[in-house]
């Protein structure tokens, strides 16, 4: 993971709005089925996907990464530097594996908090991503919350 | 679930004994997640914790799915909403709970707003909101793409 300690209050605002490359993801029926065990619950019927793909299908297929995003961020990927806040995901249609869905979202908010001397006590960053099927239809949205501590 | 939920209506629990270190490193692999405090312990003792390790987000709230799917079928689940105020670490004992907030009546079932959230002890470590849809909903909006 590439970043830094603290991107400015200028460069955090101009995140909003921030593209993802987009791309491509098929769901693989090992990863559906490695993914579900650690659930701990049975496997998936036929080629349903468990509802928590919905983390990094997302990620992977918009053309970012776990990383990439810590960087945007101005993280560095240190252990205690990242919290995570929330999630809102919606299931517009069910998942499958060996779908190609078409993958595409961008940051939708970033916004500091102060101290009371003003200096930066952390950054949430949200971001959103729309996963589609091959004949267009939207099946799914994600929008996740982070948090930076500085 | 062979009838409409009710309001007020508790959903079965979904319980895990001991939270494995050993899954979540698999979940590192498959997220290509690097951050450390999933899967090195050297990181985790330096935060205070112990040399424990630290249970993805997508884990926990993997829980409540499948509590919500065991309850109302396998792609039963529309939206989940939660939030998460604190950590689960391996070997923690941790339980998904929820209960039924309200109820519609659809064209070919129902659709129900649920309150979820997971307990380790007495602490709610994530919390929010599902909404579920009886499998004949989604029967009808069609199987496959």
């Amino acid at each position: 993971v590439v970043g830094r300690d603290l991107v400015t209050d200028a460069e955090l605002a101009a995140l909003v709005g921030t593209r993802f490359p987009g791309g491509e993801y098929t769901i693989a029926h090992w990863e559906n089925a490695l993914l579900t065990d650690c659930t701990e619950r049975p496997p998936m019927p036929a080629d349903l996907a468990h509802p928590i793909v919905l983390f990094h299908v997302p990620i992977q297929g918009a053309g970012t990464s776990i990383g990439a995003l810590f960087a945007l961020g101005g993280g560095d990927g240190r252990a205690g530097s990242v919290t995570l806040l929330g999630y809102d995901w919606e299931y517009l249609r069910p998942l499958h594996e060996r779908i190609l869905y078409r993958v595409e979202g961008g940051i939708v908010s970033a916004e500091r908090t102060h101290d009371e001397n003003g200096a930066p006590v952390y950054d949430d960053m949200a971001f959103s991503i729309e996963l589609h099927e091959p004949q267009g239809a939207l099946a799914a949205r994600v929008t996740n919350r982070w948090r930076f501590l500085r | 679930m062979t009838s409409a939920p009710r309001a007020g209506d508790r959903i079965p629990p979904f319980r895990i004994a001991s939270v494995d270190a050993q899954r979540m490193k698999t979940m590192a692999a498959i997220l290509r997640d690097p951050y450390p405090i999933h899967w090195d312990r050297q990181a985790t003792t330096a935060l205070g914790l112990g040399g424990r390790t630290v249970n993805q987000g997508p884990l926990n709230l993997g829980y409540i799915a499948n509590m919500l799917m065991a309850w109302a079928g396998d792609d039963a689940i529309r939206r989940l909403r939660v939030g998460f105020h604190g950590r689960v670490l391996d070997g923690d004992s941790v339980e998904a709970h929820g209960i039924v907030e309200s109820v519609a009546t659809t064209d070919s079932g129902w659709a129900a707003t649920c309150s979820v959230w997971l307990e380790r002890g007495p602490d709610r470590v994530a919390s929010g909101t599902a909404e579920v849809a009886s499998f004949c909903d989604r029967a009808a909006e069609g199987e496959r793409p």
